[in-house]
């Protein structure tokens, strides 16, 4: 069998990127939080919030470090697997990143240190300073990454000249047609992920009767999060949908998983399609009928259009796009759920007893990591056959590197990465099965902080800082 | 203005910190591999605990740079070294996680040394070779990629990853001589004895060597005799000033000294590589990107870098001193 250099170069730019995705995900949405809590303990001083603070950290830490680790990669395979699209979209990519580095990863870089291991050696007005300044980096961060990705899905503000980019309008790079919505909905979806992480957690306290004053802060916190957040992510969601439907057509063609130019009237919302892309047609399509007319039309009998309305060379493949919207609109409706019962056990008192709605939460633990991958498949499946929309094909963007090597290091980053999740997963597990009690904090669990605890430093900060006194074990 | 001018110099700026910075670093993570009391162990992965992402950073900066400048050398040099570049980005990432990781385990920290010095000392490897393949000079046609990839694996680069490694070696020594009492400051000043003179004489080797296999080089020689002589003179004087400082009062001078090297050798290389973007191949403003590129690049990097300079200086102010095991010095 003959390997396609482009197919091999696809899956490995897929995999490095969507193992990456994961971390960012958890850690915009877990510094936030770090900053909220470590806020509200300076204001409140109570005592349970730098626990919840201290826990947290240790987690954070060490999904921002496979994040890191896993995102340098990222910044090189541009032109290890695709130097094509390297050369050609350089000149408006590259100064964006370029700037995500400059603001974003040095800041969080620069602050991260002290925010892990200096709360003793600067005291908890600049500690609270530094997280809040990892937590700026974080969003700084995603929105560089966002405006560049944006760009590649509705290019705007360049000229080709001689088979090159060259921008000619720097504000309409960075704020082109569809960043100004994907940006929100990938902080909210963040902001997401990480209230679900963190109510799953707490839930799981409860249910084990362990940590209770802990388990009834998170699960208090992370709910009340995800119930503001996802009545905004409905908005989001919605404008962003339009959005895409008037640039992309035939992203949000495959994404219902219509074929033909007019779907039926009234239309059915499919959930399980089989879709046969070299026929253009389903070999069988389960949903509920009425509901894609009420839903996609706003109309009894509204029709929808179909994948056909597109050449079938400039199709993407429905069943990525179907599927990946599917499961995060899947998981969207199960959040939307959970956070409308909360509210109702909130009035009711009921929020930490009721066992049933505290499993409920640990399920959904993971649930906006899926949503959130799910939700990139749909962007950039969704995109193919472009890399660059209507400017470059994926096809043509590939290295001139030999299929074999591309597999190899597939298989490196497939084996490499296999360890960092289990040992990721292993030490998540085990720091919660520990608690926030009895696990010491990430800080002092290292050396260095260790270090800075020599006693006259420790005094030093102690005594000026009589808060930070009364809180330290 | 020249812009494409500008922006190489921003780019080996970044390279040359990164150098210095993550050297170090890296240096600190081979040395675990032969050392075998753990709590020394800690020791040295404390000492470079809260900078290391920040100087790591320097290398994804030089990257981007490349990327939003120069974008036609970029897509060469990336396919050309791209079998070191997977290994080292697996290496970073290794090194990377083993920082988190080494600190959940208790009994198997041992593993997750032995994987976070292997991860440096690969990667210092990597960017030896890369070093040495960039000198004996990519196969290209019509701006794009054209050799194999596996050309890198040359007799030449090789000998420039063991000098690079040795370098780090160096550099990382010269670190633990700054930030080490007791035991581990005997370790760094044994360490330090032993490859200074072993990154002499792979530098020297590396030095006549290049004559040979890159016509370029005695181009270069030619045409900047006079600084590059200098340079040359400089940079193996200091090798002996590293070693005369060795284990002296001052504890800062072998690793100021081995910064010193670092910078020499990388003036040596650009004024050899300029005013090429690949070396001895292609001009640096024959790859260059649109001119509003650079002009975007540059303004930021005007106005972000001093700001990244002044509190990553400031990150290292706040954990400065000794690492010790009895607490942080005087």
């Amino acid at each position: 069998m003959k390997l396609d250099p482009t197919v091999v170069a696809r899956i490995q730019f897929a995999f490095t990127v969507s193992f990456h995705i994961i971390f960012p995900t958890i850690s915009i949405g877990l510094a936030t939080f770090l900053a909220i809590v470590e806020g509200l303990w300076l204001k409140t001083k109570d005592a349970v919030y730098l626990q919840i603070y201290r826990f947290w950290l240790g987690i954070f830490a060490m999904s921002f470090g496979v994040g890191v680790v896993t995102g340098i990669v990222l910044s090189f395979e541009f032109g290890l697997g695709f130097a094509r699209f390297a050369q050609i979209a350089g000149p408006a990519i590259g100064p964006m990143i370029a700037l995500e580095v400059l603001t974003s990863f040095f800041l969080e870089a620069g602050f991260l240190g002290i925010m892990l291991f200096g709360l003793h050696r600067v005291g908890p007005k600049l500690h609270f300073f530094a997280t809040c300044m990892v937590a700026l980096g974080t969003l700084l961060s995603a929105s560089w990454i966002l405006s560049a990705n944006s760009w590649m899905q509705t290019p705007d503000g360049v000229s080709i000249q001689n088979g090159h980019v060259a921008v000619t309008n720097w504000l309409n790079v960075i704020v082109n047609p569809s960043w100004l919505y994907r940006l929100p909905h990938m902080l909210a979806a963040a902001y997401i992920t990480g209230s679900f992480f963190v109510a799953g957690v707490g839930a799981w306290y409860l249910l084990h009767g362990k940590h209770e004053d802990f388990g009834r802060r998170t699960v208090a916190l992370g709910t009340a999060f995800a119930t503001i957040l996802i009545a905004g992510q409905v908005f989001l969601g919605d404008i962003l949908y339009g959005t895409m439907l008037r640039y992309q057509p035939s992203k949000m063609q495959a994404a219902e998983g219509f074929w033909e130019d007019h779907s039926q009237s009234p239309a059915p919302y499919y959930w399980i399609i089989a879709p046969d892309q070299a026929h253009q047609r389903n070999r069988f399509a389960i949903g509920i009928p009425y509901l894609g007319s009420i839903w996609l039309t706003h109309s009894l009998r509204g029709q929808v259009n179909g994948l056909k309305n597109t050449p079938p060379d400039r199709q993407p493949r429905m069943v990525m796009v179907f599927y990946g919207f599917r499961i995060m609109y899947g998981m969207a409706i199960l959040m939307f759920g959970v956070v409308i019962t909360s509210l109702w056990l909130r009035w009711q008192g009921r929020l930490f007893t009721t066992r049933w709605f505290l499993h409920a939460l640990l399920i959904m633990t993971p649930s906006g990591v899926i949503a959130t991958l799910a939700g990139w498949y749909v962007a950039e499946t969704g995109r193919q056959p472009w890399v660059i929309w209507g400017i470059l094909r994926t096809a043509d963007a590939v290295s001139p590197v030999p299929a074999g090597a591309l597999l190899s290091t597939l298989i490196a980053f497939v084996c490499i990465y296999a360890l960092f999740i289990t040992a990721f997963l292993v030490f998540t597990f085990r720091m919660i099965r520990r608690g926030p009690e009895l696990a010491p904090a990430h800080a002092e669990a290292s050396g260095s902080l260790k270090n800075a605890l020599r006693p006259q430093v420790m005094n030093n900060a102690a005594s000026s800082h009589p808060a930070l006194e009364e809180q330290l074990p | 203005m020249n812009l494409p001018l500008l922006s190489a110099a921003f780019a080996a700026f970044a390279i040359a910190l990164y150098v210095m910075l993550d050297g170090f670093d890296l240096g600190v993570g081979a040395l675990l591999l032969i050392q075998s009391d753990e709590h020394l162990r800690d020791h040295m992965v404390d000492s470079i605990t809260p900078t290391w992402d920040g100087n790591e950073t320097w290398l994804i900066m030089a990257g981007v740079a490349l990327l939003a400048a120069f974008p036609i050398a970029y897509s060469i040099l990336l396919p050309a070294f791209y079998l070191p570049l997977i290994v080292m980005l697996l290496s970073l990432g290794l090194r990377g996680v083993a920082f988190e990781f080494r600190y959940q385990v208790d009994s198997h920290r041992r593993i997750w040394d032995v994987a976070f010095s292997f991860g440096s000392i690969m990667a210092a490897l990597m960017q030896g070779l890369i070093v040495g393949g960039l000198i004996q000079g990519v196969t290209i046609t019509a701006n794009r990629f054209s050799g194999s990839v596996f050309d890198v694996f040359r007799p030449f680069p090789l000998v420039t990853a063991a000098a690079v490694l040795n370098g780090y070696l160096v550099l990382g020594s010269g670190w633990l001589h700054l930030k080490a009492t007791g035991a581990l400051r005997l370790f760094a000043e044994r360490m330090l004895h032993r490859a200074t003179p072993l990154f002499a004489g792979l530098a020297a080797v590396s030095c006549i060597a290049s004559v040979f296999v890159q016509p370029g080089i005695a181009a270069a020689w030619s045409a900047h005799s006079v600084p590059l002589t200098l340079i040359v003179v400089l940079f193996f004087s200091t090798f002996l000033a590293v070693m005369a400082v060795n284990g002296g009062h001052s504890d800062i001078l072998p690793f100021a000294l081995a910064l010193g090297l670092f910078g020499l050798g990388m003036s040596g290389l650009v004024l050899v590589v300029y005013p090429n973007i690949v070396p001895f191949r292609l001009p640096l403003w024959d790859a260059a990107s649109s001119t509003l590129s650079h002009v975007f690049l540059l303004i930021g990097a005007a106005v972000v870098t001093p700001v990244v300079l002044a509190y990553s200086a400031f990150a290292y102010r706040v954990f400065r001193g000794k690492t010790p095991e009895k607490g942080w010095g005087v």
